[in-house]
């Protein structure tokens, strides 16, 4: 996905985004907080202007857009970047995950991942700051910090099921 | 006047260009030939002259023009910004450079009929600089802002503004001194005090950015009012354009933090005199005067809207535009608006200078002809675009590249 920046001296900023096919929506937001929201067919075409905001319902219009009124569960999450390189995640815990009915200390979170679960949402329950001897179980909401890499790694290890011993 | 109707005269010009405004409004025009033309009515030349009443240039309002100059090259300097023309200089310094071609057209037109620099120098600019308030008002009223078109209009506007700026303290000079080595000495004079305004602006966003931190809408405006104008009137009475000094103490603004809330607020003071400043231009135009440019307007149109036609177009395919797109860059430039107005108030204060005998008056009026032609005939244009970009896409380029 695209999203082109562009100023418009006197006028405000523009700004192109690809919503496929050769299709573009084009946002022009103006000095004056106005915002008009174009639509190309394509790259050729005239833009045609789908409506236009003033400041703060576009703000309304953006919030609801990005979800924060409603989310639908099913969706890919992709966690918040916290300021510096660090990234909030959290995964649910299957019952085929190997970390499954196992103590966090028990040697399946590698020593070199610099991963902290910093706490796990059982139900209504919220256990903070959980140490080495707390179990997992399946269905435990697993809240962790760490590096970009860090948490992806252990995102497999959540998902990977665990082996027949 | 006596003082006792100053209050109700001016309520007149108020109703004159707020009625006139709908007007315009209403059939899709600029405001501003319209202001022009209130003026020309109500003013001694017509109302005086077929009617018992007419409004006077009172200095009231003819002080009141001299800020709609200096709010609209505020403006401009607020909106100047010199990053962005760095990021953009290779299209936009050629896409200008091409656009002098005007500058230069115009220059040979004013030497023909004048023979002489000084008013050739005020052709040349008068029907060299497009109209940036009347060119981005029509772009976003025809929805074009959103297109590729907007980029090359805009810059070539940008450097326009430029070339404007350096264009008004050469012109100032020219007007302030009678002989060449006074013209000279009144340039060196407007250079200085612009020097001295750039380094303070450059140095100063401190101290304008402490100046104007406040929370209160009533301060801030007050504020950017006592810098702004009494810098503009000390570079007035040292003989610098006040136009050029706005704009720079524009430019010291605009790179405070508080450039959009100032934006905000004073556009609507900026409207208003603004609105003053094309309705006084009307009142001191003589319409016969105009009759007697008449032939004069239009030569300079036959010649400068080809020219106009073909500097644009060349910019949008500087920009990569097609010739579809390149063909509306060509009608927009066209237009012409409130700083050919600047230049021929301009004129009229060198009349009697080296703009000597009716040469001044000659000029305003040729200059305010222009406009009164060329924002509408230009307006017209950008409005039915369709017929001119099918004979572009026809004879200019290739079906498949629109």
């Amino acid at each position: 996905m695209g999203v082109y920046e562009t100023d418009l001296p006197g006028v405000g900023r523009k700004f192109e985004i690809d919503v496929g096919d050769g299709a573009q929506l084009v946002v022009v937001i103006h000095n004056t907080g106005k915002r008009e929201v174009f639509h190309k067919p394509s790259s050729e075409a005239d833009a045609e202007k789908v409506f236009e905001a003033s400041n703060q319902l576009s703000q309304t219009i953006g919030s609801i857009l990005e979800g924060a009124k409603f989310q639908p569960v099913e969706v890919d999450h992709e966690g918040t970047m916290l300021p510096g390189e660090t990234v909030l995640e959290w995964y649910n815990v299957g019952a085929d995950s190997q970390l499954a009915d196992r103590a966090l200390g028990e040697g399946l979170v590698r020593e070199d991942l610099d991963v902290l679960v910093v706490a796990i949402q059982r139900g209504d329950e919220i256990i903070s700051s959980p140490g080495p001897e707390t179990v997992v179980e399946s269905g435990d909401t697993l809240v962790v910090i760490g590096s970009q890499g860090d948490v992806l790694a252990f995102e497999e290890l959540v998902a990977s099921e665990a082996v027949e011993e | 006047m006596a003082a006792e109707t100053a209050l109700l005269e001016l309520g007149l010009l108020f109703a004159a260009v707020a009625f006139v405004g709908g007007i315009a409004g209403q059939i899709r025009q600029s405001v501003i030939p319209f202001y022009i033309l209130a003026g020309i009515l109500l003013g001694p030349a017509v109302a005086g002259r077929l009617g018992p009443y007419a409004l006077e240039a009172t200095p009231f309002v003819a002080l009141g023009a001299e800020l709609g100059i200096v709010f609209l090259l505020l403006f401009l300097g607020l909106e100047f910004n010199v990053d962005r023309l760095l990021a953009d200089r290779r299209r936009m310094t050629r896409a200008g450079t091409i656009d002098l071609l005007n500058f230069g057209l115009g220059f040979l037109l004013g030497f023909g009929v004048f023979r002489a620099f000084v008013p050739a120098f005020f052709v040349a600019g008068a029907v060299y600089i497009s109209s940036s308030a009347i060119i981005t008002k029509s772009l976003i009223d025809l929805g074009w802002i959103a297109n590729d078109e907007a980029g090359p209009m805009l810059g070539t506007l940008v450097f326009e503004d430029l070339v404007i700026a350096i264009y008004l303290v050469l012109a100032a000079g020219m007007v302030a001194g009678g002989t060449v080595t006074q013209a000279v000495q009144s340039i060196l004079i407007a250079g200085g005090f612009i020097l001295v305004l750039v380094v303070l602006a450059a140095r100063g966003t401190a101290l304008l950015e402490r100046l104007l931190g406040t929370d209160s809408r009533e301060f801030l405006v007050l504020r950017t009012l006592g810098v702004l104008v009494p810098v503009a009137g000390l570079g007035l009475t040292l003989g610098v354009s006040e136009a050029v000094v706005a704009f720079f103490v524009g430019m010291a603004f605009s790179s405070t933090d508080q450039v959009a809330r100032i934006e905000t607020l004073l556009e609507p003071l900026r409207d208003v005199f603004a609105a003053v400043f094309f309705f006084w231009i009307g009142v001191v135009t003589d319409p016969l005067v105009l009759l007697d440019v008449a032939g004069l307007v239009a030569l300079a149109v036959a010649v400068t809207l080809p020219s106009k036609l073909l500097t644009g177009y060349l910019a949008g395919r500087v920009y990569d535009l097609g010739p579809r797109r390149s063909a509306r860059v060509a009608l927009g430039m066209t237009v012409r608006g409130e700083f050919t107005l600047i230049i021929a108030s301009l004129a009229i204060s060198g009349a009697g200078g080296p703009l000597a005998g009716a040469v001044g008056e000659t000029i305003s009026a040729f200059a305010v002809g222009y406009v009164l032609v060329m924002s509408v005939l230009g307006t017209t244009l950008m409005a039915r675009s369709g017929p001119f970009e099918r004979v572009a896409t026809k004879f200019l380029g290739t079906a498949t590249r629109l």
